[in-house]
């Protein structure tokens, strides 16, 4: 190749680098005062690892605790497009939702500032049901049987203490103005009860004892420090089996409190709902002065046409709104057939909760319970201390590397300095082009590779040494020093690349970066150190004539 | 013209016994070390939780693991991490594993929880939160055993083509040997294994990889030379030959190293303590693996007359394009 036709090849590299690298003018989905909006920004286009710029890795499995999945893999085919809509609307720059392996679901996201918000909004279920409360008295019937069941009973974790028996003993009156009371302030009063977590266990009327008929049909509730106790008499399989068939019993997602007292309320709900969430077309948050937050949805037309016949049929009736198998909020009574309009109340939680829940319930309940097997979390101040401290740990090993070759080679040293800037030019084009991440590793991994990138230049110049000292000219040594140096060159990169390459097939995350800048540094170094630095020599023996005589190497 | 070790001619491979005394030694050490106690792996491999704290006060140690003892977190490593003010708490006993399969987070949530109520919610900041369940760093570490062999495995088919089996072997042999000083290394140092250290370990075997490269492609042309010489000479020469490129190198390498050791942060310090070792077990069992190794083959199963012509046939660029130099000679 002729030498003008290796400035060309060259120049035009440099120019394709500076393009690849050139800050560019982005558009970034970005949440502003709850409120999704596009925003550009101008930045050098170089993707940076969750470790170097902040943010959460979440891996999700199936949850089969509560029952097998039997096609694992296409429950995952199912909850990534569910996980995909949510991460999508919950308004993360450029998020990362994949699959990994057969059931796995992979959650990247980065810069996110609140890690236990984002991860309910990957895990919550949102499934929604609508149940009628039961109305003949099917537990009241069937509390005989649960009593003679837990008499002999032990439930291991209960401790029973004096004060146990004055909390079932709520006093019947206390209960009729119990639902009227205000609901607002409970959150404090329900810490100072739980703290006192106790329960009576067995004797007579082992069940009985603890719960009390609520205000509406269906509806019970049971004293805050009983709650432990019947949530665990409610797991036993006897227990199960003596409930009665047809029904179901949820807890109500809040608890509410009277005289300093705080109760929690289940209710018995027909177990078939009238209709579930799967028709909701629209779910947005609001705040009403009389309810608080809340969320008001939409049902499609198919949805609003069952859901009117279905109300029609239980005019008069308590329905209870259950969003993964809790009552949310206290079951409206129903005035009359409803249509395509409901709301659910948030009992007291935040504005940002009922976004969350209109969010999860717009994109759709997953179907299948899912459990977090991996998080990683880095904080954004954290991965700007790692960029820094990356950068200075490079600016010196350029450095240190720059004097070392200027010192021993001189004006051929020079030359490999001139190979070595454009090295760092072209790989950190190469991972801007092809959208490779830099990771931490990664980046120790480029700090690196600049010491390990002159060594092809070293083995050329010490072969050229050879040469002269054999007495060649030094246009001979020049071309015999890299012809008998690029054996040796090609033989140890390419097994340093295979080595990142099996790197790249079996890391995770950021080693998987590492594995990307070693094998963009190995490809850059062959380009620099081979052919750039021979255009060089190629460039000076044409300009100078002092050339012929000797080499300053 | 500033030359270093030029022209040498030491008799490198005279001292094998000696070094090879020595390696063993080293590498038994580490490998009874670790007999008595097994290696720090880190959450990533066990499972369990890391969590990087910054407080707003220097706290005290004590009150730390006193808050995550009453929280029923035991054993529990609390660590300063950088500053006074920064801490890393590592839970990876197995109850604190175990407690994470039905979801890893568990851990963390509760760690944050108790520390932020003992010490206020606006005095501590979680930087950094890692956790990770059981089955997950059992994956990850079989992965990690898969690459290592992998990699040899592709090495030795590699050298294979473009040597022949007997510097394959030797190859192959010497970069086991730095695996094995390695991890006698992290051990002795008690560094802890992680993803990236492996990912370290893996760069040092590259990197002596290269290195025996670099000798043996010296030797298998000055065996083309055809030189009237035994192939401990042969070795010997070009060991020799080849020093100024290990120096300067090795130099270079070395400067990247330490700029990472010192200036990079403590994250990657382990990662770079791995690559400065490597430097060292790299060069050592380039001169004193592979050479005694390729002697003690060459021994066994000594090439048929010929066979030096037959060894040059099997490098491609050489014969594709036939050195001027070794032709005048």
């Amino acid at each position: 190749m002729s030498l003008k036709y290796r400035i060309l090849c060259i120049l035009a590299l440099i120019g394709a680098s500076v393009w690849a690298l050139f800050p560019r003018t982005v558009v970034e989905r970005v949440k502003r005062n709850g409120e999704f909006v596009y925003d550009t920004v101008r930045r050098v286009p170089l993707k940076r690892g969750l470790d170097l710029q902040g943010g959460m890795h979440l891996a999700l499995e199936v949850d089969e605790s509560k029952g097998a999945v039997p096609d694992k893999s296409k429950a995952i085919d199912n909850a990534l497009k569910v996980v995909r809509n949510r991460i999508d609307e919950f308004g993360v720059s450029e998020p990362l939702v994949q699959k990994a392996g057969n059931d796995r679901i992979i959650v990247e996201l980065p810069g996110i500032d609140d890690p236990r918000r984002a991860q309910d909004v990957v895990q919550k279920s949102a499934f929604l049901e609508f149940q009628i409360t039961d109305k003949t008295q099917a537990l009241e019937k069937a509390l005989p049987r649960l009593d003679a069941l837990l008499k002999d009973k032990k439930v291991a974790a209960a401790v029973t203490t004096p004060g146990a028996k004055k909390d079932t003993t709520a006093s019947a009156a206390g209960l009729q103005s119990l639902f009227t009371a205000d609901t607002s302030k409970k959150a404090d009063s329900a810490k100072t009860d739980s703290a006192a977590a106790v329960g009576t266990v067995g004797g007579p009327g082992a069940f009985s004892k603890l719960v009390q008929q609520g205000q509406m049909p269906g509806e019970y509730v049971v004293a805050q420090p009983d709650v432990g106790t019947v949530t665990q008499y409610l797991t036993m399989p006897d227990v199960i089996a003596a409930l009665p068939p047809g029904k179901v019993l949820r807890w109500s997602s809040d608890t509410v409190s009277l005289g300093g007292r705080t109760y929690k309320a289940f209710y018995v709900l027909d177990a078939k709902p009238i209709i579930t969430g799967e028709f909701l077309t629209n779910a947005k948050p609001n705040t009403s002065p009389t309810e608080g937050n809340l969320v008001e949805f939409t049902m499609s037309n198919e949805g609003a046409r069952r859901f009117r016949t279905e109300t029609g049929r239980h005019i008069k009736d308590y329905m209870a709104i259950v969003l993964d198998q809790k009552v949310m909020g206290q079951p409206p009574v129903i005035q009359g057939a409803i249509g395509a309009r409901g709301q659910i109340t948030m009992g007291g939680k935040d504005l940002q909760a009922a976004q969350d829940l209109a969010l999860v319930l717009r994109a759709g309940s997953l179907p299948v319970p899912l459990k977090v097997v991996e998080v990683r979390q880095i904080g954004a101040s954290l991965g700007q201390d790692s960029i820094h401290k990356g950068i200075t740990a490079g600016v010196i090993a350029i450095a240190l590397v720059v004097v070392i070759m200027l010192g021993y080679y001189r004006f051929s040293g020079a030359l490999a300095v001139g190979a070595l800037v454009l090295y760092i030019l072209y790989t950190l084009a190469a991972l801007a082009g092809f959208q490779a991440v830099l990771t931490l590793p990664g980046l120790a991994g480029f700090v690196l590779s600049i010491g390990i990138a002159v060594d092809a230049n070293v083995l050329i110049f010490e072969r050229i040494r050879e040469e002269l000292a054999h007495g060649k000219t030094v246009r001979t040594a020049i071309d015999e020093g890299f012809r008998h140096a690029m054996s040796a060159i090609v033989d140890s990169n390419v097994s340093t690349a295979l080595t990142a390459a099996v790197l790249y097939q079996y890391g995770t995350g950021p080693v998987r970066g590492f594995a990307v800048t070693l094998l963009a540094g190995i490809a850059a170094s062959m380009i620099t150190s081979i052919f750039v630095v021979r255009t060089f020599y190629m460039l000076w023996l044409n300009r100078s004539r002092d050339a012929q005589q000797s080499l300053s190497i | 013209m500033l030359r270093i070790l030029h022209d040498t001619n030491y008799d490198f491979i005279r001292w094998w016994k000696v070094m090879a005394a020595i390696t063993i030694a080293f590498i038994l050490l580490g490998l009874g070390s670790l007999a008595i106690k097994p290696p720090n792996y880190s959450i990533e491999f066990t499972g369990g939780t890391l969590m990087q704290l910054e407080f707003t006060q220097p706290p005290d140690v004590g009150v730390i693991r006193q808050t995550l003892d009453d929280a029923a977190i035991h054993g529990a490593e609390i660590q300063q991490f950088g500053t006074n003010r920064e801490f890393t708490v590592r839970a990876q006993d197995p109850s604190a594993v175990s407690a994470q399969s039905k979801g890893a987070e568990s851990i963390a949530v509760t760690i944050e929880r108790v520390l932020k109520t003992k010490f206020g919610e606006n005095n501590l900041k979680v930087m950094r939160t890692e956790a990770v369940g059981p089955r997950v760093g059992q994956e990850l570490r079989r992965g990690a055993i898969i690459a290592i062999l992998l990699s040899f495995l592709i090495t030795l088919v590699y050298l294979s083509i473009r040597f022949e089996w007997r510097f394959a072997t030797a190859a192959v042999i010497a970069t086991s040997h730095d695996v094995f000083t390695t991890i006698a290394f992290l051990k002795l140092m008690h560094l802890e294994i992680s993803l990236t250290v492996v990912a370290g370990l893996l760069t040092v075997l590259g990197y002596s990889l290269n290195d025996t490269i670099i000798i043996f492609d010296r030797v298998r042309e000055n065996l083309r030379k055809g030189r009237k010489e035994t192939l401990y000479e042969t070795l010997n020469r070009s060991i020799n030959e080849t020093l100024p490129r290990s120096i300067l190198t090795h130099a270079t390498v070395l400067a990247a190293t330490l700029s990472l050791l010192f200036f990079a942060g403590e994250v990657i310090r382990p990662f770079a303590w791995v690559m400065a070792f490597g430097i060292i077990t790299g060069t050592f069992s380039s001169i004193y693996v592979a050479a005694p190794v390729l002697l003690w083959i060459e021994r066994k199963w000594p090439r048929k007359t010929g066979a030096r012509q037959a060894s040059s046939t099997a490098t491609p660029t050489s014969r594709t394009r036939p050195s001027p130099a070794t032709a005048t000679r």
